[in-house]
């Protein structure tokens, strides 16, 4: 359904809810040529450009946070084979607030004084423009918005008409489910419709901006789903270390992205005893 | 005598420059760390922020992720990032927000994105991340960094996030809503800034180095006050609430930047 050249919004915010089971597959459809749109993310940037689908993205942040620095991503841009935009948090965030309001740039206090405004790659002088304010003359940065091909998300439920609820932290998922031309949930479980009804405020995404939805259990493994699983640290950790070393990534990516048929594959590789101990416990959430 | 190690003085002396009741952006790592050591003793009414969009957060443990789970458990609101970032950084409602880099220049500027030439990168870092809008937009900075000399440079390899920029008049410029840098926290010692020149300063030791030993491990002119101090030690009580904060030891077992 997405064609090699696409730009994607990619949800999800850290270590909650990246739709990596989504990346997975974009890898065994051997898709090229994908630009990345993103605050930031982790493992899912990780394969993504590990595998060469992503050679572009325009983000603010990659790495595996406290396990340290994204080690495929720094090889792939030492190699010359990934071009990164560099951008704020919130300067991604108002270009997704930007493309979903229909305007066509934003204006923030960020960035400026920057090498974010002296330096850019593709987008040359398209990456932001810093100007004088036309009513207070005071200094204000302008950032392109983005409506990208298509949003990408990963939300916990959803009804048959397509309703999605997000549980717990959001980041930048409700503007950017909003700037896609097409928007794809991959939901955790779906339920019925009384069970979104009794609780529309839990309800990030309504129907009408959805067009596919997709049911995936477990999309977020090795990561986190607030309120169905945690983390699974051991496998994160192993990925970290293998990832440091292309022989070793390369050896990943055969054996649990090209080497299984599809996410329920995936799933029985892992192991259900594994992943049922990741289970969250209520009310706690992990 | 506390015994402690150097990562664990680095948080400890952090910590210190937390006030009661500011509301403050914490990060990731070490400097959450350091935020939420704070929070646990002398600042307990501090109101901690996530760039993941929730607010007033109370974990009782160190998360791995500004977006863990473990972070949010008894935060008071989760909005979304636009909340965090504009509504209450960029609008000025920020005391003091806390950050790390590969590289710090003489005015405080910070470097979290490359190490060698843009063009052709050496190293790709995580990036801006929040980090830029947290020093572009926060009343008050406090960096925290593991001492090496090659951190601290002449000349930053990319420049990521706004110190002092070019000194003096430099934020007022670009009409920045945050006051900029305040302090810089090494496990060697702390820095202030000099308020004419807006260059950093030297403020006080930690115990075990000397002033040479500092002025060894810069590589740009550091200003020298005629009186340095040794840095208060931590005291027994920080060093058990680090220790419950990261039970597993995944900040002061390996360390960080």
């Amino acid at each position: 359904m997405v064609p090699d050249g696409s730009g994607l919004f990619w949800g999800g915010f850290g270590f909650q809810r990246p739709p990596i089971a989504f990346a997975s597959e974009l890898i065994r459809q051997k898709k090229r040529n994908l630009t990345i749109y993103t605050c930031g993310s982790e493992v899912d940037l990780e394969i993504l450009v590990g595998a060469g689908v992503v050679p572009r993205l325009e983000i603010a942040f990659v790495a595996i946070e406290a396990l340290g620095l994204a080690n495929n991503m720094r090889r792939r841009v030492a190699e010359g084979k990934v071009e990164i935009e560099d951008y704020s948090n919130l300067a991604m965030a108002m270009r997704f607030l930007g493309g979903a309001l229909n305007v066509p740039f934003m204006p923030l206090r960020s960035l400026m004084g920057t090498d974010m405004v002296a330096k850019s790659r593709y987008r040359g002088d398209k990456k932001l423009k810093v100007i004088d304010c036309p009513f207070t003359g005071e200094k204000i940065c302008l950032v392109p918005s983005i409506q990208p091909d298509f949003s990408i998300i990963h939300a916990q439920r959803v009804d048959m008409s397509g309703n999605a609820q997000i549980d717990g932290i959001v980041g930048e998922d409700l503007e950017g489910s909003r700037c896609g031309k097409k928007l794809i949930v991959l939901a955790e479980e779906l339920v019925d419709e009384e069970e979104i009804r009794i609780a529309p405020e839990q309800t990030k995404i309504p129907a009408m901006y959805v067009d596919h939805v997709v049911l995936v259990p477990f999309a977020a493994h090795p990561m986190m789903c607030h309120g169905y699983y945690d983390y699974d640290l051991e496998f994160l950790q192993m990925f970290h270390k293998i990832t440091r070393k292309e022989e070793t990534w390369q050896e990943y990516l055969d054996t649990y992205i090209l080497g299984v048929e599809n996410h329920d594959a995936y799933l029985d590789k892992i192991g259900w005893s594994r992943l049922n101990k990741l289970k969250a416990i209520k009310p706690r959430g992990y | 005598m506390v015994e402690y190690s150097k990562i664990e003085f680095l948080a400890a002396c952090a910590s210190s420059h937390v006030r009661d009741g500011e509301n403050v952006f914490g990060g990731t790592g070490l400097p959450l760390l350091a935020a939420l050591l704070a929070k646990e003793t002398h600042a307990r009414n501090i109101n901690l922020i996530s760039e993941a969009g929730f607010i007033d957060a109370r974990p009782r443990e160190v998360p791995l992720s500004v977006a863990d789970t473990r972070y949010y458990l008894g935060c008071s609101a989760s909005i979304g990032l636009i909340e965090t970032l504009g509504f209450i950084l960029q609008a000025g409602h920020v005391d003091v927000g806390f950050l790390g880099a590969a590289q710090i220049d003489e005015y405080g500027n910070l470097n979290t994105t490359y190490i060698g030439p843009y063009e052709s990168p050496k190293v790709r870092l995580p990036g801006s991340g929040g980090g830029n809008d947290i020093a572009s937009s926060a009343k008050r900075l406090i960096i925290i960094m593991t001492h090496d000399k090659r951190k601290f440079v002449k000349q930053l390899d990319h420049f990521t996030s706004p110190g002092h920029l070019e000194g003096p008049g430099s934020r007022e410029k670009w009409s920045m809503v945050g006051g900029g840098p305040e302090v810089v926290i090494t496990d060697m010692c702390q820095m202030d800034f000099d308020p004419k020149t807006l260059k950093i300063r030297l403020m006080s030791v930690h115990p075990g180095y000397t002033v040479q030993d500092v002025l060894d491990n810069v590589m740009f002119d550091l200003i020298i006050p005629d009186d340095v101090p040794t840095t208060d030690e931590p005291t027994q009580e920080q060093i058990d609430v680090m220790h419950r904060l990261d039970s597993h030891g995944v900040y002061l077992g390996k360390g960080g930047s």
